[in-house]
């Protein structure tokens, strides 16, 4: 996993663009592959390792930014470097607001393209090291029995054992050895180690029903935002 | 008098209806006689008695008139039989010249038909009285006016049936009638009832077929001379002589005094030598009188002639007194006859001639006038007689002489250089033909300055299809042209700046159209650099990396030439065109656009579509600015929608049409001409000329174009006519 290939990859309607740019980025040192279109990337099967994508954005089908958003609800890690021949503001934005790495007018400075797709593919890779970490945590997430899992989204929220048995309707002590045993499950020793852990595994914290009047004289909110 | 002067109303009302046709003649009888005008007056007033004045009409005149011309007939047949009286050569019953029947024949010719009763009932007056003094019995007295009256019956009724009225002697075929029907066939018939009478009556001592004989020669003499007189003269004759010039009028005088004399001097004995060669002196003042004063010349001096003649026959002078007294007679009527009949026919035809080339020169001058007024050079050029003529405005116009001969070649010399070889090419065909041919070109005048003109002309051949003349006509346009070529200019102008107005809204996408091969050439030039810092190139790779450049490159001038090919001045040059390739060029065009729009574009382009005759770049403009429509069109359709089908199609061999169907807001649905109107325009900024200026270039080509609504859209489509079968309007 650690030793996966980079893929570079250009979607341009352009045969020449296309061509012009595998052979820019095989001089860079980088294997790109080519696409006509959005569709024909859509059609190639999912690269597992840190993945640039360089897009046109105005292509027949299903262009630049609609490729970009179809890529995010797949929840892949692609990064994105468009590149547009005539940048108009409010596209530009748009794209760069969902998270592109940057945005090109054509023609454009081969260094500037080249450090783009160089820092995206440092993103790929970092977005993949924590999906990888997500994937870990949601393993020992797994252990957990309902009970424990739901006093755990309690407690990083910040709530006394006092507070959840009120929550729960249950016993301090109930709470205390469920507390105990997912401490003990997911091999963590602090509630600062809990609250990372469950950060990185995308837990969020429990939420109060609407309606309950209960005060907590001592309840301490954003600690996790 | 008073008895044959009286009209009767009914006889009035019918003469009514022949006023014009009198009116003429009588003008000029009365002038003749002056003296009638005093006979008639005190008749005229007594006529009046209960009417006022006030009241008199032309109808009136006109009743007053065919009296006096009655009365005429009357004094002159009275006359004429005193002077046939005279011209009787004892003991012989039948004169050598008697007029009264001439007279007759004369008025009879002259008058109205429904006024001869009158004319026949003052003849007979005149008969009656005249015969009545030398003794003749009533009975046979009413037995010659039935023969002298038939004799003018016969020849006028033939007459007037085969010419018409009025009777002019001045065609050759009215003269032939004249001399068959009035001279030959009249006396001819009637001098077998003259005789019959003569016998029936035991009158005289005469066989029948010698008076028949005498007869006939005295009538047919009379006739050739005293009717040919009377009818020449009173149709025109006395309106002629007014109008003869000083020095006509004195030739007139020098002629009639010599003509005289040498009668007189011939026939009344003043030679001493009775030598029959003689006789022709007087011809040369016949021939004089018939060839310079016409019919009414010759008429006049033949009457003057015969007179004398028969004079100095009848005194026993002369060269026809040697013989018996019918010998005589005979001789001087013979002689009379056949000398005045040629002249009779020669002025006929003398007149004729002269009056063929006064028409054709009146008309020579209408023609000129109309071709003047009208700015048009006519000319025809003669190719058998070698004769050439051209209006004064057509020599202005080509800068001809007024005298140098017209040829082909030398029309060809003024004729533009340019055109010079299409103008040969169409009078070449033209007389290889029979068609006539009509071509347009310009004139270099000598002057240097040029003309267009407008040439129309045919050739014309003889019976036998040889060609005998070329005629033609050539109008001056270049104030239209010029006019029409502003017009132009000022439509192309407007075309261009809608181009350079398009051009200017495509501008973002235009530029992202040029962006791609200048992307690909500044990466591949980047890549190449890349390598060559990495140590040696691989030489296979980077020949494709340059040629990839070089092939960029001319595609991004190729889009240049484009934009400069499209918005630049064209010069309107059209060239057969396959609307499939127009379809694509504006669709490379618009590429970038489409896809910024995010628009679909079908195309259903017809296989083997036929050429059409047009301006590549003005057709390009127009389907450039069916699709911009389109798109605007479709704004507000969801970008899933947005699609537009463009279509080729061929009609019946005949037209191509293209339509540009969208699926945008469709066109107002009350008026959907509205949109091809001035001004009319539905986008916030637009001018509202583009459509205009769409519709104006298919019509220049033309086309037509229209628009519909359709389903979920609009549909804009134009015919354009195939190369070579410009009248598709049948078709459409």
């Amino acid at each position: 996993m650690t030793t996966m290939a980079e893929l570079v990859g250009v979607v341009d309607d352009d045969l020449s663009v296309r061509r012009s740019l595998r052979r820019l980025f095989k001089s860079a040192g980088y294997a790109a592959e080519t696409f006509a279109s959005a569709e024909d990337y859509l059609a190639r099967e999912i690269f597992d390792g840190p993945t640039c994508l360089v897009l046109d954005v105005r292509m027949p089908g299903l262009n630049g930014l609609g490729l970009q958003e179809t890529l995010q609800s797949r929840g892949g890690c692609e990064q994105i470097v468009f590149i547009t021949g005539h940048g108009d503001v409010p596209t530009c934005t748009q794209a760069m607001k969902k998270g592109a790495v940057d945005f090109l007018l054509k023609p454009f400075d081969d260094g500037e393209l080249i450090a783009a797709v160089a820092r995206a593919l440092v993103r790929g890779k970092e977005c993949l090291r924590r999906r990888a970490e997500r994937r870990h945590a949601r393993g020992r997430l797994d252990k957990l029995t309902p009970r424990e899992f739901e006093v755990l989204r309690f407690v990083i929220m910040g709530l006394l054992n006092k507070q959840i048995a009120v929550e729960l309707e249950t016993a301090e002590k109930t709470i205390k050895v469920h507390r105990g045993r997912v401490m003990q499950k997911l091999g963590l020793t602090s509630v600062a180690d809990l609250v990372r852990f469950s950060q990185n595994a995308g837990v969020s914290p429990a939420e109060i029903p609407h309606g309950t009047k209960v005060h907590y004289p001592a309840r301490r909110q954003g600690v996790i935002s | 008098m008073n008895n044959l002067v009286f009209v009767p109303p009914l006889a009035s009302r019918l003469l009514v209806g022949y006023k014009h046709q009198g009116a003429y003649f009588l003008a000029h009888e009365k002038q003749r006689v002056g003296k009638m005008k005093t006979l008639a007056a005190p008749l005229q007033l007594s006529g009046l008695g209960s009417r006022s004045k006030t009241e008199r009409s032309d109808a009136q005149i006109f009743e007053w008139r065919v009296a006096g011309i009655a009365l005429c007939v009357f004094v002159g047949y009275y006359l004429g039989a005193k002077v046939g009286f005279a011209l009787t050569f004892h003991p012989h019953p039948v004169s050598v010249l008697w007029p009264p029947n001439s007279i007759l024949l004369a008025a009879l010719l002259l008058m109205p038909k429904r006024t001869w009763w009158l004319l026949l009932l003052a003849a007979f007056a005149a008969h009656w009285l005249v015969q009545l003094q030398s003794n003749v019995p009533p009975r046979m007295i009413f037995c010659w006016f039935i023969s002298n009256s038939c004799e003018a019956f016969i020849g006028a009724g033939s007459i007037r049936f085969l010419i018409g009225s009025p009777v002019r002697l001045d065609r050759l075929r009215n003269v032939a009638i004249f001399c068959l029907c009035g001279v030959f066939l009249g006396p001819f018939l009637s001098s077998f009832l003259d005789s019959a009478f003569v016998a029936m009556n035991h009158w005289g001592e005469g066989r029948y077929w010698e008076i028949w004989r005498i007869r006939f020669t005295s009538n047919v003499l009379a006739a050739l001379t005293v009717a040919a007189f009377i009818v020449t003269w009173a149709t025109g004759g006395i309106d002629s002589l007014r109008q003869l010039s000083r020095r006509r009028l004195l030739e007139g005088i020098c002629l009639l005094l010599g003509l005289i004399t040498i009668s007189f001097v011939l026939f009344n004995g003043m030679v001493p030598e009775k030598d029959s060669a003689l006789l022709y002196v007087p011809l040369p003042f016949l021939l004089w009188a018939a060839v310079r004063f016409g019919s009414q010349g010759a008429t006049a001096a033949i009457s003057a002639v015969a007179f004398l003649a028969i004079l100095g026959v009848a005194n026993g002078y002369g060269p026809f007194s040697e013989k018996s007294a019918e010998q005589n007679a005979l001789s001087v009527q013979v002689f009379l006859i056949f000398m005045s009949m040629p002249l009779l026919f020669l002025a006929a035809i003398i007149e004729e001639r002269d009056k063929a080339e006064e028409a054709s020169r009146e008309r020579d001058e209408r023609i000129g006038l109309a071709a003047e007024s009208a700015n048009l050079a006519l000319w025809t050029i003669d190719f058998l007689r070698h004769e050439s003529w051209m209006s004064d405005k057509g020599r202005e116009l080509f800068g001809f002489a007024a005298i140098e001969p017209l040829s082909r070649e030398l029309f060809l010399s003024r004729v533009h250089p340019e055109d010079r070889e299409a103008v040969d090419a169409a009078i070449e065909s033209a007389r290889a033909g029979s068609q006539s041919f009509e071509i347009e070109y310009r004139l270099l005048r000598p002057d240097g300055e040029t003309r267009w003109l407008i040439s129309r002309g045919r050739y014309v051949r003889d019976d036998r299809g040889r060609v005998r003349e070329l005629v033609g006509v050539a109008i001056d346009i270049t104030e239209q042209v010029e006019a029409g070529l502003q017009l132009r200019l000022q439509r192309e102008e407007m075309a261009r700046m809608s181009r350079v107005s398009s051009m200017g809204e495509l501008t973002a996408s235009l530029a992202h159209e040029l962006n791609q091969p200048l992307t690909a050439i500044a990466s591949n030039a980047a890549a190449g650099r890349r390598f060559l810092a990495q140590g040696p190139p691989e030489t296979k790779m980077f020949e494709e990396l340059l040629a990839d450049v070089a092939a960029d490159a001319q595609r991004a001038g190729q889009i240049i030439h484009g934009i400069h090919h499209f918005v630049r001045k064209s010069e309107g040059i059209r060239r057969p065109i396959n609307l499939n390739e127009i379809v694509r060029e504006v669709l490379r065009l618009l590429h970038s656009d489409l896809l910024g729009r995010g628009t679909a574009v079908e195309t259903e382009l017809a296989p083997n579509l036929p050429v059409v005759d047009a301006n590549p770049v003005h057709l390009q403009q127009v389907l450039l600015n069916l699709l911009m429509n389109s798109l605007e069109a479709m704004q507000s359709t969801p970008a899933a929608k947005r699609r537009i089908v463009i279509s080729t199609t061929c009609q019946a061999n005949s037209s191509v049409a293209v339509s540009v169907r969208d699926y945008g807001n469709g066109l107002p649905a009350d008026d959907v001409d509205k949109v091809f109107s001035h001004f009319y325009s539905t986008k916030p900024n637009g001018m509202g000329m583009g459509l205009t200026i769409v519709r104006s270039i298919v019509e220049a080509h033309g086309g037509k174009l229209s628009a519909e609504n359709v389903e979920g859209g609009a549909r804009f489509f134009f015919r354009l006519p195939v190369a070579g079968k410009s009248d598709m309007r049948e078709v459409a």
